[in-house]
């Protein structure tokens, strides 16, 4: 999977890279509007990720140009600017996401696993780890071949565990991952709590394994190694 | 009271002042006028008698000259010479009364070397009248004036102030962050004048002023996205390393943590002063029902950890033209505020009509005044949690959409009523601003 990172600021362009390396990805960078461009006409990449506020040049320009030449490249756009027009213009030409600066880089990572699989047609959309087999369009969950019901937010954390495999994810990044910024309220991570109980729950009662790892104080793990 | 109706007063006042005292001013130098004239004649009257008693060496009689009027006694113990004139009060035997008379009264040795004491009297009856008629037509001429006056001072100040007036509403309609300016009138008067250019220069130094601050804050807000997405993601990255110990973890998990709230604060800054430059233009009528019951659904989860109890009574959908974001913004907020401030097992009664919709939840009482909390930062000391910012985002959209918030608390139950009707809105914002 090949990834272009469009972002001027070096020290958060390195921190994605890091990041996402790390996550089975060969991520590119770029910092500058030029040199996107000389990018973005030389190689084909499956998901471009943008930064509308670039110092030489207009990051919407350059979603423009990915799009005359490679119509099924994943575009995700980085914006400082929170406006809703950017969003509405950016969405408009052609880009699937749209994510605000400061983002957490497993929210991050999160969007591009599902814009790569929501455009990945050809192949198989099912997510098999090891005994465990989900349809995402669908919201269904097999374990062990059986299927295990689970509630939307459940099938949401599952989901967002899975694209972050063997990561620390922050109580502050599931919860904003499931209920959106405006939830923001101590109470939100006792039901995080509540709702991996749950989840954890199931899997084990349905035979699944116990991948869901404490880390006290920060957050959770889905370990799969 | 008004300019017009204070000057006319004091007018009024002092005219009626200065009227008494000329009045009995005037009414003595008139009295005066009139006596001495009286006087001069009562002694010119004696000195005829006093020659005529001096040319006939005999009591001469007047009774057929001058009726009663004058007298004259003889008595024999000469007496030293004396003569006075004084007010005195004379009984009329043909008219049966008492008559007001001026008399003089003087004694002479002159006849047979016997005394004699002439007293003349004069009736003032006609003399009184006659002042009073003076003064009389005095008070008429001069109420007719006092009034002609006050009516046309009335008259020449109201057009006098109308400048003046037009200013002042123009200041009343003044909106720092709208960018009208100050539209005021031509006037040819020079204080008007002035006065009017040195609130136009105030009115665009203030606007001006103010725009910096507002672009200060929001490009401050925009630069701080970048730091603050660069520390988050570095954050992120560090704790992901294996090798951290618990401690370490504590520390990350601290910084994190203000990390996340510093963003929350931002981007509920951002959001304001996005308010603030109208960036929300697209205006559509929303039904707040629908807005209501999805903030609702996304915040069941929550409400059912907290065992808080919903009771809803949907008289009619309240539908105000608005931005739907900003709606939405308005009542999750609302709603958000009254889950975290409520307590366990506690309860949220939500009332909708057409006019607006009340928010009521159990909580603990409040410890600082409730229209303080609608301030930036103003937070209840019990949360913490929260950054403070979203009563005075839910103010900011209040105010741009003109409708009307009102924060009550009855013991342990707080209520919030918003009313969409701009008809009823217009009292409380003034007093808003008077206050």
């Amino acid at each position: 999977m090949k990834i272009l990172l469009i972002e001027d600021e070096k020290e958060l362009s390195s921190a994605v890279q890091s990041y996402l390396t790390k996550g089975n990805y060969l991520c590119e960078t770029a910092l500058t509007y030029q040199s996107a461009l000389e990018k973005i006409h030389m190689y084909k990449y499956d998901c471009v990720i943008v930064d509308i506020t670039l110092p030489d040049g207009n990051g919407l320009n350059i979603i423009r140009e990915l799009k005359e030449e490679h119509i099924d490249t994943g575009i995700i756009i980085i914006s400082a600017k929170n406006s809703l027009d950017d969003k509405i213009v950016g969405l408009d030409i052609g880009a699937d996401d749209y994510i605000t600066k400061p983002f957490h880089l497993s929210e991050l990572n999160a969007r591009i696993k599902s814009i790569i699989r929501r455009r990945n047609f050809g192949g198989t959309n099912e997510i098999i780890l090891n005994e465990i087999r989900i349809v995402p369009e669908q919201m269904q969950v097999f374990i062990d071949e059986k299927e295990t019901i689970l509630t939307k937010k459940e099938f949401d954390l599952l989901m967002f565990f899975l694209s972050n495999k063997n990561r620390v994810l922050t109580k502050e990044s599931i919860a904003e991952h499931l209920w959106g910024e405006e939830m923001d309220m101590a109470d939100s991570y006792d039901f995080i709590y509540t709702h991996i109980k749950n989840l954890r729950k199931k899997m084990l009662e349905n035979g699944g394994n116990d991948y869901i790892q404490t880390i006290y104080g920060m957050g959770y793990k889905f370990l799969t190694a | 009271m008004n300019l017009l109706t204070r000057s006319s007063i004091n007018y009024i006042f002092f005219s009626v002042v200065a009227f008494v005292i000329g009045g009995i001013i005037f009414f003595h130098v008139i009295k005066t006028v009139f006596y001495r004239q009286i006087d001069e004649n009562l002694k010119t009257e004696k000195l005829l008698i006093e020659e005529q008693i001096d040319f006939s060496d005999s009591l001469p009689d007047f009774r057929q000259v001058f009726s009663h009027m004058i007298e004259v006694t003889v008595f024999n113990s000469p007496k030293k010479k004396f003569e006075f004139i004084k007010d005195t009060m004379l009984y009329d035997k043909s008219r049966d009364e008492l008559l007001p008379v001026r008399q003089l009264i003087c004694e002479n040795t002159s006849i047979q070397d016997q005394g004699y004491i002439i007293s003349i009297s004069k009736p003032l009856k006609e003399t009184n009248q006659m002042i009073t008629t003076i003064v009389g037509a005095l008070i008429l001429l001069f109420v007719f004036l006092t009034g002609l006056l006050i009516f046309v001072n009335y008259f020449i100040s109201k057009s006098i102030w109308v400048p003046f007036n037009k200013t002042l509403e123009n200041l009343r309609k003044f909106d720092i962050s709208r960018d009208a300016p100050l539209a005021l009138t031509e006037t040819k008067i020079s204080e008007f004048r002035q006065l009017n250019k040195t609130l136009d220069r105030m009115a665009k130094k203030m606007r001006r002023d103010y725009v910096n601050l507002k672009e200060f804050n929001e490009n401050a807000s925009h630069e701080i996205q970048t730091p603050l997405a660069i520390i988050k993601s570095k954050l992120e990255l560090l704790i992901q390393e294996e090798e951290l110990n618990e401690e370490q973890m504590g520390m990350i998990k601290s910084v994190y943590e203000a990390a996340t709230r510093m963003s929350r604060l931002n981007q509920g800054l951002l959001l304001i002063s996005k308010i603030d430059n109208n960036q929300f233009h697209h205006v559509e009528q929303v039904n707040l029902r629908k807005v209501m019951e999805k903030t609702l659904e996304h915040f069941e989860e929550i409400i059912n950890l907290k065992k808080i109890r919903i009771l809803s009574h949907f008289y009619a959908a309240a539908c105000p033209f608005m931005n739907p974001t900003l709606s939405e913004i308005l009542v999750s907020n609302l709603v958000s505020n009254s889950i975290r401030h409520n307590i366990e097992e506690g309860e949220i009664r939500i009332v909708m009509d057409a006019d607006g919709f009340e928010i009521a939840n159990t909580g603990h009482p409040l410890n600082i005044p409730p229209d303080e909390l609608f301030r930036r930062f103003r937070k209840s000391e019990r949360t913490t949690d929260s950054v403070g910012l979203g009563l005075a985002i839910v103010k900011k959209i209040i105010l741009l959409y003109q409708f009307d918030i009102r924060y009550e608390v009855k013991e342990n139950i707080h209520l919030i009523k918003v009313k969409i009707q701009d008809a009823k809105n217009q009292g409380t914002t003034e007093t808003e601003e008077s206050s």
